[in-house]
């Protein structure tokens, strides 16, 4: 073994700390810093995910306290596959935005590597903790981080969106410490492990109440339909690269909680069917409102909400393959949901408005990342050859093997008006004529390689899924055995 | 008619959601039976083997240390998105956005205060273990003694640079004491001095050293919130 779990929380928090101090000896260290870290905790997380499929989970004690008296940190091929997934589409935003605000001054940059580099930890603490309280601190950082990185572009809009997002993630917070406390009223104990092996002592009508404070409350941070209204102005005006950072490291730990909540720590029977309706109805009132948008950020926010309902009800199906097909769905949504943003505010570079009538005729400009855009758009509706479609096929084969035939045909009906929107872009890029006062914005050299190594990483998917599907089954099976997570945790002495 | 439809929907919801905390009986025996809540246990092993006089103080910086950590970063975090948000809108240095003189009585009272409530916040924090109070509250009171400095005089200013040393120094000392108990103990923040005798200055070991690191930081990091607020420029004049 090379490292433990905590160190993916010690080292950045050590690193955000330190930060400000470093760059009073040299300015370019606050930007080089955070991609050391997140190197090396890509390399850690990659180790001790290798070492826990062959070997079974890691359960890290803090302070010295077993559970449930004090904290854990549990790294299993679930969690494990999870962190690897956000640390490296953390280092992939990083690297794509090392020469951000470059031109400008010092103290903006130091702001937003701090807050980026927040921003995952937190996300990665969210997924890797074994305790109810921890994982609220843990969103507390995100939140903040990702309210800060939504307001960074100074200006009404932008406000307005951090305002609104901040609102929500109040009352978010809110109603997670009010579960929290029924939890505890009630079992006297915040491990997960613990809550999970006496949940069935509760109060029924309290567990009641404290799942849905759950839900609602992780729901804001996830996306779920009525609870979204912050998602796509924060998208929109948040500076590129951060909507990635939003859509492929924010949403998955929010989705995480959620699904840990349902399939560990509680037993209510109907917590499936009601995931399966929440998942539904968020996917296809985001899908049907993403059609309707004239800004490419905001489209591409609401098909993430999209996404994210369609990965709820593949959980939702409660079965093997669900999850599988929900853990696949995730990792190509992450990937290809990020390119997407990558290639995206670089065609829309220089408008003022990002509207999508202005990347027409962008393909004889901008080639390289006209084809990224397009393989990301080809990829996310589900055509073969690319990721999108084995993942797609997964939740439906899913579903099939659930006997959920309307599922199956209100999913298939969404996928086409999915691919309509998308096309409508892709097909604008690629045989309208350029507007005259728009002027292309070439990649930067990073922006290039990252976008490249995620179209890369799309199509070897999509051409070899073996390639991951190992994987993600070892993950599927840690996700379900509940009894084996309560054990591993609770038998430490 | 939407109105009333909504603050109807929500008092039904408020209603039963009430009702629900009012059924778990706070201040009585709540928790389930047959359970062994934490508290307990807590409550048991501060004395041994923590030897610490104080419960919140264990509980906070030795059993749910981490979260603790994660609290301070929350704070740090907050001040920097501050920082961030108020970054184009700053004066130069001496300018403030509130201008008023204060009058000769409040100037000489508050230098006569202010090494007192250093002093108090000083002494909450470094006796954290052993009576009530602790870092984030005497961090607190010392931020509020800087508040205080900076409404009494017109051009007191506090650089912005020694707070960020310091801020950042304590986060470091609260980190690193955590992974050097990693390196002796085998976990994150675990104890590594000797604990020494109950009730004695000395005691608790690496406790009294985190929630010092604490106050430090929490006190810098208040005071520079107060100032980066006071030396906001305000939308009429800018």
């Amino acid at each position: 073994m090379v490292g433990t779990p905590v160190l993916f929380i010690a080292i950045p928090l050590m690193a955000a700390f330190l930060i400000p101090l470093l760059g009073m000896i040299w300015k370019e260290l606050v930007r080089i810093v955070p991609g050391l870290v997140l190197t090396y905790l890509l390399i850690l997380a990659i180790n001790l995910l290798n070492h826990v499929l062959v070997h079974g989970p890691i359960v890290e004690v803090i302070a010295g306290w077993v559970p449930p008296i004090g904290i854990n940190l549990v790294f299993n091929a679930f969690s494990g596959f999870l962190v690897t997934l956000m640390i490296f589409l953390g280092l992939l935003v990083w690297v794509y935005s090392y020469r951000f605000k470059r031109n400008v001054d010092y103290e903006p940059a130091l702001k937003y590597f701090l807050m980026l580099m927040m921003l995952i930890t937190g996300s990665v603490g969210i997924v890797l903790t074994g305790d109810i309280f921890n994982m609220f601190v843990f969103i507390e950082i995100t939140s903040i981080s990702a309210y800060g990185l939504t307001a960074f572009y100074k200006g009404r809009n932008s406000a307005e969106a951090s305002f609104k997002y901040v609102m929500m993630g109040s009352i978010a917070s809110t109603f997670l410490l009010l579960a929290i406390m029924i939890i505890y009223a009630q079992l006297g104990t915040l491990n997960m492990a613990d809550i999970a092996s006496k949940i069935h002592l509760m109060d029924p009508k309290l567990k009641i109440v404290s799942y849905i404070f759950f839900v609602v409350a992780l729901g804001i941070e996830a996306e779920i339909f009525p609870l979204n209204g912050w998602a796509p102005d924060a998208y929109a005006e948040a500076p590129g690269p951060v909507g990635a950072a939003f859509a492929g490291i924010v949403v998955k730990a929010a989705v995480y909680a959620i699904i840990r909540y349902t399939y560990t720590i509680f037993d209510l029977s109907g917590s499936f069917s009601f995931l399966i309706l929440i998942g539904m109805i968020t996917l296809i009132i985001a899908e049907t409102a993403a059609i309707r948008q004239e800004k490419l950020k905001r489209m591409l926010a609401y098909s993430s909400i999209g996404q994210m309902g369609l990965v709820l009800v593949a959980f939702g199906f409660g079965t093997k393959e669900g999850v599988f097909a929900a853990l696949f769905l995730m990792l190509n949504h992450a990937i290809i949901k990020s390119l997407l943003f990558f290639s995206g505010s670089y065609l829309t570079y220089n408008s003022t408005e990002k509207k999508i009538s202005e990347v027409n005729g962008m393909s004889k400009y901008l080639p390289i990342t006209s084809l990224l855009f397009a393989l990301g758009a080809f990829a996310i509706v589900g055509l073969p050859p690319f990721a999108g479609f084995w993942s797609k096929l997964a939740v439906l084969t899913a579903a099939a093997d659930s006997n959920m035939i309307l599922i199956m045909v209100l999913v298939l009906m969404v996928s086409v008006v999915e691919l309509v929107y998308y096309l409508r872009v892709v097909n604008r890029v690629y045989f309208f004529k350029k507007e005259a006062a728009v002027k292309p914005q070439k990649p930067t050299f990073n922006g290039l390689i990252v976008m490249l190594v995620l179209g890369a990483i799309i199509l070897l998917i999509g051409f070899y899924p073996d390639a991951v599907t190992g994987m993600l089954h070892k993950a599927t099976n840690s996700l379900m055995d509940k009894g084996q997570y309560i054990q591993n945790v609770l038998s430490l002495k | 008619m939407k109105k009333v439809l909504v603050i109807l929907l929500l008092a039904t919801m408020g209603y039963y959601i009430a009702g629900s905390y009012f059924d778990i009986g706070f201040g009585q025996p709540h928790f389930v039976q047959g359970v062994k809540p934490v508290k307990d246990i807590y409550l048991a092993k501060t004395v041994k083997p923590l030897t610490v006089s104080n419960a919140v103080t264990s509980i906070v910086v030795n059993f749910r240390g981490f979260d603790t950590l994660g609290e301070v970063t929350v704070l740090f975090l907050a001040v920097t998105v501050l920082g961030s948000l108020l970054y184009k809108k700053r004066h130069a240095v001496g300018e403030r956005s509130v201008l008023f003189s204060a009058s000769s009585i409040v100037t000489s009272g508050s230098k006569l205060l202010f090494p007192a409530i250093i002093l108090l916040g000083a002494y909450v924090f470094i006796h954290g273990h052993l009576s009530p109070g602790g870092g984030f509250q005497g961090g607190v009171i010392i931020a509020s003694g800087f508040l205080l400095m900076l409404l009494a005089y017109e051009n007191y200013s506090v650089s912005h640079t020694a707070l960020s040393v310091v801020e950042s120094l304590a986060g470091i000392t609260f980190a690193g004491v955590g992974l050097l108990g990693f390196m002796h103990g085998g976990t994150f923040l675990q104890n590594f001095l000797p604990v020494g005798v109950l009730n004695n200055l000395f005691s608790g070991g690496v406790i009294p050293i985190i929630y010092i690191a604490v106050g430090f930081k929490v006190g810098a990091e208040l005071t520079g919130v107060i100032y980066t607020v006071l030396h906001e420029k305000g939308q009429s004049n800018g």
